[in-house]
C-alpha cells in the first residue's frame, strides 16, 4: 500500500513526471554519445538556451492569467537592437546600463500590452499579434536595417561570451527569484487567482486589471532583458534576431505542465520543459536525426504531449467517477 | 444588416443613413474612400493601372481571409495557414519539376492543403479540449517542418517550366485572373455565412457552442468542415502565390497567419467568436493591400509598413472596448 501511493505520487506530479522523461532522455543519448553529460556539454545546453528559458518564466505568467504574448521576440529584437545601436555609434558602452536600458524598454512594452489587454478589453493574442508588428518593424526603423557586428559590440559581448558566467548568473537569479515570487508573495498568489477564475479573484478584492497588468509587464521586462542578453552572448544584433522563437517559449511551458487556460503551471515544471525542449534539440544530430528534420520532431513533441495531457486527465476523471459510484 | 454585424460603434442609432456610416462596415467604406485619396496625393504613381500591375502579389493571401473569418466566427483561431501554404507550394512546384501536367500539379497542391486542413480539424474534433490555439501552434511548426525535409539543405525549389503557372498569372485587360477568382470566392463565401443555414450554425457555435448543441448542431462536424476549408483556401492560396514567384523556399507563406488575421479583425470579426461578417472583412483587406501598394510606391522602409499595420490593428480593436466602456460611463452617469 505505501509502495503504491509513492508510485502514485511521483506519476500525479508533473514535475517528477518530467524528471523521469529528463533521466530517460539523458540515459539514451548518454549511449549514443558517451561524452553527452560532460560539464561543458551542459554549459553550452544552458548558454545557447538561455534566452528561452529566461522568457519562459515571464510566459509562464502570463498563461497562468489565461492569456498568451506572441510580442516576445519582437520586444527582444527591438530592446536588443537599441542596445546594438547604442554600442555601434558609440553612445553608450557601460554593460550594466546598457542591460538596464534594454530591461526598462521591455518593460514599457509589456505595460503597453497590459493596459491594453487589461482596460481596453482586447484578446490577448491580437494585441500582442499588433505588437509583433510595431516592436518588430521599430527594431529595423532604429537600426536603419542594417547590422551591429562582432567588432561594434567587442567590448559588451564579453559578458556572455562562451566561458563567461554572465549568461549562468542571469539565468540562476531569474529563476530563484520567481521560484519565490510565485509560490510565496502576493504577487505570485494573486496570479494564480485571477488565471483560475478571474471573477472570485475579483469579489475577493483583487484588483484583476492590475494583476494582469504586471504579468505582462513581467513578460515584457524579461524579453527587454533577453535583448541585451542576445546581443552578449551572439556577439551581434540584427534586427530578425530570435524570429519565430515565441513558439519554442510557449512550448517549453506547455510541456511543463501550464495550462493554456489559466491557473496551472510551476517555475519548476517550466525549467524542465525548457531543459527538455533543449536536450532534445541538441540530441537529435547525435542519434542521427537529421537537423533538417529538427522542427518536425519539435512539433510532433509539442503535439504529443498536450494530447498524452488531454488523455490522462481523461482517464483521471473517468477513475474518479468510477469510485464516486461504487 | 447591422443587425447581424454586432458590431455598430454607436448603440441605437437614430436613422438608417446615420446607422449605416456609424456601423462597422460604414466606417470602413469611408475609410477605404479616404485611403484611396490620401494615396493618390502621397504617391504620383498611384494609377489604376500601376494598381493592378502591383497587385496579384498581395492578392493571393485574401482566399484565406475567407475561411479564417469562418473560424473566428466560430471562436477558433488558426495560426498553422502560413505553413500549410508553404508545404502545399513546395510539393506543388516539386510535381511541376517532376514533369506532371498543370491540372494535375493544381491538383496535387491543393490537395495538401486540404490535408493539413483536415489534419488539424480531426485533432481539433477528437480532443475538444485542446484549444485550437496550440493544436495549430504544433502544427504550424510540423508543416514547415515536413518543407524544410522535402526542401533539403538548399532550402528553395524554383519552377523549371513555368507556362503552366504563367498561365493562372495571366491577366483578362489589365485585370489579373486572380483578382476574379478572389471576388468570387468572397461572394460564395460571404452568401453561405450570411444567408445559408451553415452560416447561422456557425454563428450559434461561435455565440455558445452548449447550447448550439443542444439545439441540433452538429458542433464537431461543422468545425471539421471549417478548417479543412482553411486548408483548402491555403491551397488556393499557394497555388495563385506560386504564379507571382515562381518558386518556393522554407519562409514562404511566413506570418501569413497574423496578415490574415489582421484583415478580419481589422474587419470587425472578433476573435471571442459568433460576431462579424464578411464584408467588412473583405474591405479591410483592400485597405491593407491597396496601404501595402501605396507605401511600397513611395520607397517607404517595408518595415515601417509593418509598424503600421499593427497600430491599425490595434486600434481597430481598441475602439469596440473603449467605447463600451464610455458608453457605461455614461449611463452610469445619467443614473445616477
Amino acid at each position: 500500500m505505501q509502495k503504491k501511493s509513492i508510485w502514485k505520487k511521483l506519476t500525479a506530479s508533473r514535475e517528477a513526471s518530467l524528471v523521469i522523461v529528463l533521466i530517460v532522455l539523458c540515459a539514451v543519448v548518454s549511449i549514443f554519445s558517451p561524452n553527452f553529460l560532460s560539464p561543458t556539454n551542459i554549459g553550452q545546453i544552458f548558454r545557447n538556451n538561455a534566452l528561452i528559458m529566461v522568457m519562459a518564466v515571464g510566459m509562464l505568467c502570463v498563461l497562468l492569467t489565461g492569456g498568451i504574448d506572441i510580442s516576445i521576440t519582437s520586444i527582444l529584437a527591438f530592446s536588443g537592437m537599441t542596445v546594438g545601436m547604442l554600442l555601434k555609434n558609440e553612445i553608450l558602452s557601460n554593460t550594466f546600463l546598457l542591460f538596464v536600458i534594454a530591461t526598462a524598454i521591455g518593460l514599457g512594452c509589456g505595460i503597453l500590452n497590459g493596459v491594453i489587454i487589461s482596460k481596453g478589453k482586447v484578446t490577448p493574442i491580437i494585441c500582442t499579434m499588433g505588437f509583433m508588428y510595431i516592436w518588430r518593424g521599430l527594431a529595423y526603423v532604429v537600426s536603419n536595417s542594417s547590422w551591429a557586428s562582432g567588432s561594434d559590440v567587442a567590448g559588451y559581448s564579453d559578458f556572455g561570451k562562451d566561458g563567461s558566467a554572465g549568461p549562468y548568473v542571469i539565468l540562476i537569479v531569474v529563476f530563484v527569484l520567481f521560484f519565490i515570487l510565485m509560490k510565496w508573495t502576493k504577487f505570485g498568489r494573486k496570479i494564480y487567482a485571477v488565471g483560475s477564475n478571474a471573477e472570485a479573484a475579483r469579489i475577493s478584492g483583487i484588483n484583476v486589471d492590475r494583476t494582469l497588468t504586471s504579468a505582462y509587464a513581467v513578460m515584457g521586462m524579461l524579453s527587454g532583458l533577453c535583448g541585451a542578453l542576445s546581443v552578449a552572448i551572439y556577439a551581434s544584433a540584427q534586427p530578425n534576431m530570435q524570429y519565430g522563437k515565441e513558439m519554442d517559449v510557449i512550448a517549453a511551458c506547455v510541456i511543463g505542465g501550464a495550462s493554456m487556460n489559466g491557473g496551472r503551471g510551476t517555475i519548476v515544471g517550466t525549467f524542465f520543459g525548457a531543459l527538455i525542449m533543449a536536450i532534445i534539440a541538441k540530441a537529435l544530430p547525435l542519434v542521427g536525426i537529421d537537423s533538417i528534420a529538427q522542427n518536425t520532431v519539435k512539433g510532433v513533441i509539442i503535439l504529443a504531449v498536450v494530447i498524452l495531457n488531454v488523455v490522462t486527465q481523461r482517464m483521471m476523471d473517468r477513475q474518479n467517477l468510477e469510485r464516486r459510484e461504487m | 444588416m447591422a443587425g447581424k454585424s454586432g458590431r455598430t460603434i454607436q448603440a441605437v442609432p437614430q436613422n438608417s443613413v446615420k446607422k449605416m456610416l456609424l456601423s462597422w462596415e460604414g466606417a470602413l467604406v469611408l475609410l477605404f474612400i479616404a485611403l484611396n485619396i490620401f494615396n493618390t496625393i502621397i504617391s504620383p504613381s498611384y494609377t489604376l493601372t500601376n494598381v493592378l500591375r502591383e497587385m496579384p502579389k498581395y492578392l493571393a493571401e485574401i482566399f484565406m481571409l475567407f475561411p479564417m473569418a469562418y473560424i473566428l466566427v466560430l471562436g477558433d483561431i488558426d495560426i498553422s495557414v502560413g505553413s500549410i501554404v508553404c508545404l502545399s507550394a513546395t510539393v506543388a512546384c516539386m510535381a511541376s519539376n517532376a514533369g506532371l501536367p498543370m491540372v494535375l500539379v493544381f491538383a496535387v497542391g491543393l490537395l495538401v492543403g486540404v490535408a493539413c486542413g483536415l489534419v488539424n480539424g480531426i485533432i481539433l474534433t477528437r480532443f475538444t479540449e485542446l484549444p485550437s490555439m496550440i493544436v495549430t501552434l504544433a502544427t504550424q511548426i510540423i508543416f514547415r517542418g515536413i518543407a524544410e525535409i522535402s526542401l533539403g539543405s538548399g532550402g528553395s525549389v524554383s519552377l523549371k517550366n513555368i507556362d503552366g503557372f504563367n498561365a493562372i498569372g495571366g491577366k483578362l485587360g489589365k485585370v489579373p485572373y486572380v483578382f476574379f477568382f478572389v471576388m468570387i470566392a468572397a461572394v460564395i463565401f460571404t452568401v453561405i455565412l450570411a444567408k445559408c443555414s451553415f452560416g447561422r450554425k456557425l454563428y450559434a457555435i461561435g455565440s455558445n457552442s452548449t447550447a448550439a448543441y443542444y439545439a441540433g448542431v452538429n458542433v464537431q462536424k461543422c468545425r471539421l468542415i471549417v478548417f479543412t476549408l482553411m486548408g483548402l483556401m491555403a491551397g488556393f492560396c499557394a497555388m495563385f502565390l506560386t504564379s507571382a514567384l515562381f518558386g518556393a523556399n522554407t519562409t514562404t507563406g511566413q506570418g501569413f497567419e497574423m496578415d490574415v488575421i489582421a484583415m478580419a479583425v481589422f474587419g470587425g470579426i472578433a476573435t471571442t467568436g459568433g460576431k462579424g461578417n464578411l464584408i467588412g472583412g473583405i474591405i479591410s483587406a483592400f485597405i491593407i493591400v491597396l496601404l501595402r501598394i501605396a507605401l511600397g510606391q513611395i520607397n517607404l522602409n517595408s518595415q515601417l509598413i509593418l509598424v503600421i499595420i499593427g497600430a491599425l490593428l490595434i486600434i481597430a480593436v481598441l475602439i469596440p472596448g473603449v467605447s463600451s466602456n464610455l458608453r457605461a460611463r455614461r449611463k452610469m452617469k445619467t443614473t445616477a
